[in-house]
């Protein structure tokens, strides 16, 4: 079931989320960059629910937060390492506030954030309701064993989960041809679930796919494994010259030909639900909300060794 | 954490028994704790580890996992951080490195990296040492009392085993709970009928005795106590400390105790190098040398891979090589 948003909401999500990519990846050479990934990431959250659990991939999922209701300026905060981000300083990256249903990213290796994940579905299908969760990964992860294991797994308990590979072609520095021989979502026939392959720069193509996904998992007919075929624009992270790409090699893996905003803006235009003059507008206005939450972020205090507060190692 | 509790009515059970019984009386009373496990349903569970668990509560909350140790204990954190209460057993010591990551890199951080704001209350469940049955004999139970925002336990007594696991259920932060495997279906003892919750981190003291202090921990505790029985006859009298829990442990017991006795032995199974020995011992070394009136020894595995086969009873400490330890305190005074 679609919630309230509509093809140009998804497109104003999109463009907060390069925008603000662009903004971190400037702050902080060691952050993921999303450039060119925005439709698989806004395609595959933009239906879950409120009460619904989310497990973004760390390659920039802050928009997938922002969407959950977290604020902007404390999410920058905390890529600035600030004690007002969400992790009070303690943690970087990717763990949102847990109250708005996001999976902390807490681990550094990849792969085991698919069995938290799991997890939470588990948690759901425990307690009899219909929530479910959406959990992405890269397509380096998707050769973790654990990956293996959890949809071995929920597919055995029919749990309520959908798996989203966002293959943008690259781990860190080796091309898809090092380490994939056949299509991420072909592997769901060997769990006996649905393996799905979508366009990951359309991203109403995303959603359609997702959607149906999600109303599967919620129905009690258990996971869905969707390959989001997109591609990596920069390099691994911000300050990655990517010296070893070769551009002139041609092949599926490799860096997206089409810009996923640029293929929405055309597809609102062509369906008179936008204007030129208001997709500049949008990009404008969250170009001036990024700009001023970085300013507030950055007026914020420096952590201290105070904020150590090492009684908060156990709950 | 709540205190002690004292129930007047006991049962004689083994520890096994304890461990089910104190599972499945807090199944009874949440309905949040689940289990999830390999053999835990028709089986009754790896050495009747869940027995007579799954015809009570059946398959949706005794839950049957494929190999797949990772994914069990991930799955067991996921559901534990949004608001369910899981066991989750890995079946032997021996598979705990399969799920390392999850216990080492996911449960422990959660808490701290979300700035406070998540909290996985797992019980994660496994069997260590030598046992009845030959197989499985790694205690890597030392390893995790390394890592801060994991809870370590290891009883040795029935009753404590009820007691920890039942408080293991009701805290709110990841509990890595160690049976070892020679105590399972060993000697019964008496266990508080009810509620019975014992605060994790306080240690027991089996034994008071003025000579030395013997810190002993999980299967090495009843060797310890029959080697004090034994030297009691010549006048020697072993103070004998179950740790009972790794992490947090209790140092003070043990500081008080090394304050009278003036002489420290710590025996575990498991393996001596860098083991939790170690830490006892430098934190009796950092904080009252003074009262060491001879070198502190430590008991442990032989520094080999633990064989498998009647070998492996000349690899693991027992009674002898404990009292040879006594022996050599009692006579080495070096202050």
């Amino acid at each position: 079931m679609k919630q309230q948003v509509d093809g140009l909401q998804l497109y104003r999500w999109m463009a907060l989320s390069r925008a603000l990519d662009t903004v971190l990846c400037a702050e902080n050479p060691h952050w993921f960059p999303a450039e060119g990934e925005e439709a698989a990431i806004v395609g595959t959250f933009c239906d879950v629910r409120p009460s619904d659990a989310v497990a973004p991939h760390y390659r920039d999922p802050f928009v997938v937060y922002l969407m959950r209701g977290a604020e902007l300026w404390r999410l920058i905060a905390q890529v600035l390492g600030k004690r007002d981000g969400y992790t009070k300083g303690r943690s970087v990256p990717f763990s949102g506030p847990a109250e708005l249903g996001i999976v902390p990213w807490v681990a550094g290796d990849l792969g085991t954030s698919l069995g938290v994940a799991t997890g939470a579905a588990l948690a759901f299908q425990q307690e009899g309701s219909d929530r479910v969760c959406v959990c992405s990964f890269g397509d380096g992860t998707s050769n973790r064993g654990d990956f293996h294991e959890n949809l071995n797994l929920a597919a055995i308990w029919k749990l309520p989960i959908v798996y989203v590979c966002q293959n943008n072609g690259w781990a860190i520095s080796q091309r898809a041809d090092t380490y994939l021989n056949a299509p991420v979502a072909a592997r769901g026939a060997g769990y006996g679930i649905p393996g799905v392959t979508v366009d990951g720069q359309d991203v109403e193509a995303v959603r359609d796919a997702v959607g149906q996904a999600i109303d599967r998992a919620r129905g009690g007919e258990g996971p869905t494994l969707i390959e989001a075929v997109t591609g990596r624009v920069r390099g691994h992270w911000a300050g990655d010259k990517a010296t070893y790409r070769v551009e002139t090699e041609a092949g599926r893996y490799l860096a997206p030909t089409q810009d996923p905003l640029d293929v929405q803006a055309s597809r609102l235009l062509k369906r008179g639900e936008a204007t030129l003059e208001q997709l500049e507008e949008i990009r404008e206005k969250v170009a001036e909300e990024v700009t001023a939450a970085i300013e507030r972020a950055k007026a914020a205090p420096d952590v201290v060794a105070a904020d150590l507060a090492l009684e908060d190692v156990y709950a | 954490m709540s205190a002690t509790t004292v129930s007047t009515q006991t049962r004689r059970m083994t520890l096994v028994d304890a461990m089910i019984d104190a599972m499945s009386q807090e199944m009874r009373r949440d309905e949040r704790v689940f289990y999830i496990g390999q053999d835990a349903g028709a089986m009754g569970g790896a050495m009747q580890g869940t027995k007579g668990m799954i015809e009570e509560f059946g398959p949706r909350r005794i839950l049957e996992a494929p190999i797949s140790e990772s994914a069990m204990v991930g799955a067991a954190i996921g559901a534990a951080l949004f608001g369910r209460r899981p066991i989750v057993e890995v079946s032997f010591g021996e598979f705990l490195p399969a799920a390392m990551n999850q216990i080492i890199n996911q449960a422990p951080n959660i808490h701290y990296h979300t700035g406070g704001s998540a909290c996985a209350p797992v019980v994660i469940r496994t069997r260590v040492g030598h046992g009845p049955y030959g197989g499985h004999p790694e205690d890597y139970s030392g390893w995790f009392a390394h890592v801060p925002g994991l809870k370590v336990v290891m009883p040795s007594t029935p009753a404590d085993a009820k007691g920890l696991m039942t408080a293991a259920l009701r805290d709110a932060n990841p509990v890595l709970f160690f049976e070892a495997m020679s105590l399972s279906h060993a000697t019964r003892g008496e266990v508080p009928v009810g509620d019975h919750v014992e605060p994790i981190g306080p240690a027991r003291l089996a034994r008071q005795g003025k000579d030395v202090t013997v810190v002993a921990l999980g299967s090495m505790v009843p060797p310890a106590m029959a080697v004090a029985t034994a030297l009691e006859k010549e006048g020697i009298e072993l103070e004998v400390i179950d740790l009972r829990a790794l992490r947090p442990w209790d140092p003070d017991m043990v500081l008080a105790s090394v304050h009278r006795t003036h002489r420290l032995i710590i025996v575990h199974e498991a393996w001596v190098a860098g083991g939790f020995g170690a830490e006892v011992a430098a934190t009796v070394a950092e904080h009252t040398p003074g009262d060491l009136a001879a070198p502190v020894i430590r008991v442990g595995a032989r520094p080999i891979p633990i064989p498998s086969g009647p070998l492996r009873r000349f690899a693991l400490p027992d009674r002898a090589e404990i009292a040879s330890a006594v022996r050599r305190t009692l006579s080495g005074d070096t202050v």
